[in-house]
């Protein structure tokens, strides 16, 4: 088994990738690392268990796996552990962030990094403007 | 004034000195040996940047596609400068996740850099950029800064027309003269200051980097973890 790719829902923390664009970024991560892809898994939308792999990889025994994006890790501390237990052997990638490892120190550093942005406040670009910005620098 | 309110409320830049010149010789001998352009270079940056100053288009995009190896590069340039980065931000961060060297080669023929400001790119209006170059610069090999007054008229006269990068702004690469930095000098800047650079003339080809770092604490705007990560001070 070399890597199989992961596609999940549109919404990926704070992108919006549709799969085919997930696809595309994987591929392409995958290229560049010579990785060699064999599985594509498809997650099922409004989920974020990653439970569909965690069965794949029961069966299949997979050895890596590239997500598009850290985002895509579970969030809650159950589903997390559960992760953390079935699959601490298997070697991920993150495309977009273009970070690798594995491991149960790994894994959880990422998701802790996952949460310190997805807790982050955000300016909606589409609400603001360039002269805007400036002034909440130079009032902050 | 200090460096924090020139950022904000003055020109938008200024000249720094490296805090800690062991990092920054270390990164320096780093980018010689990551770039593995000779077998005897090592330590001896202009060297490297007149093999560099022969090299096609296509041969320097492929030396800064495998400088994406070097992966520590931002931290090594955020702890040379810590007692700047923490002024400025404090000791929880938001760092590039990956530092960019920038390799320019003389000559008219050669890419220019069109005057842009750091925002265009979608990183926070609360984020600082750190450049250097590797060397000390020859006469207009450095980069050019519009202070940030001016870069702000011309945002604003942007902004009522709705372009961005305009002909306005380009039309600004003439008759600029770029900031002359010594070899341990780096300049700090915020990311409303038009900058860019000109064509020069040189053997040696022109190596800096840049990095952009901001306060975990202070809101991020299209860059997120594919941009950034999380860095924290000693």
């Amino acid at each position: 088994m070399t890597a199989a790719t992961i596609t999940t829902d549109i919404n990926i923390g704070p992108f919006k990738i549709p799969s085919n664009g997930q696809n595309m970024i994987m591929n392409n991560y995958a290229q560049r690392n010579n990785l060699t892809v064999e599985l594509v898994i498809p997650e099922p939308m409004m989920s974020q268990a990653l439970a569909t792999v965690q069965w794949i990889h029961k069966e299949r025994k997979l050895t890596k796996v590239i997500l598009s994006s850290i985002h895509q890790l579970p969030v809650e501390g159950d589903r997390i552990n559960e992760l953390l237990k079935n699959m601490e052997d298997v070697e991920f990638h993150f495309a977009l962030e273009g970070i690798s490892g594995k491991g149960k120190t790994f894994l959880m550093k990422i998701v802790k990094e996952a949460k310190i942005f997805m807790n982050s406040q955000n300016i909606e670009s589409t609400k603001t403007n360039w002269l805007d910005l400036h002034k909440t620098m130079k009032n902050l | 004034m200090d460096i924090y309110k020139e950022l904000t409320q003055g020109k938008g830049y200024a000249v720094v000195q490296i805090e800690d010149m062991k990092i920054f010789k270390e990164l320096r001998d780093s980018f010689i040996e990551k770039l593995n352009i000779s077998n005897n270079s090592k330590n001896d940056i202009n060297f490297v940047r007149e093999k560099i100053a022969k090299m096609s288009k296509a041969e320097v995009n492929q030396c800064m596609i495998d400088l994406l190896k070097f992966n520590n590069l931002s931290e090594m340039i955020i702890n040379s400068c810590p007692k700047l980065v923490e002024s400025l931000c404090g000791k929880e961060l938001f760092i590039q996740r990956r530092a960019t060297i920038v390799m320019n080669v003389p000559g008219e023929g050669q890419a220019k850099q069109w005057p842009h400001y750091e925002l265009m790119s979608g990183i926070s209006p609360f984020t600082y950029v750190i450049w250097a170059p590797l060397h000390d610069l020859e006469e207009n090999s450095g980069v050019y800064y519009i202070d940030q007054k001016q870069s702000l008229e011309i945002m604003k006269k942007e902004q009522e027309t709705g372009i961005v990068n305009g002909p306005t702004v380009l039309n600004m690469m003439s008759e600029k003269k770029p900031e002359q930095l010594n070899f341990g000098q780096a300049i700090v800047f915020n990311p409303f200051v038009l900058h860019g650079n000109i064509a020069f003339n040189s053997k040696l080809a022109r190596v800096a980097y840049n990095v952009r770092f901001q306060s975990c604490n202070k809101p991020l705007l299209q860059k997120n973890s594919d941009y950034l990560k999380y860095y924290q001070l000693n």
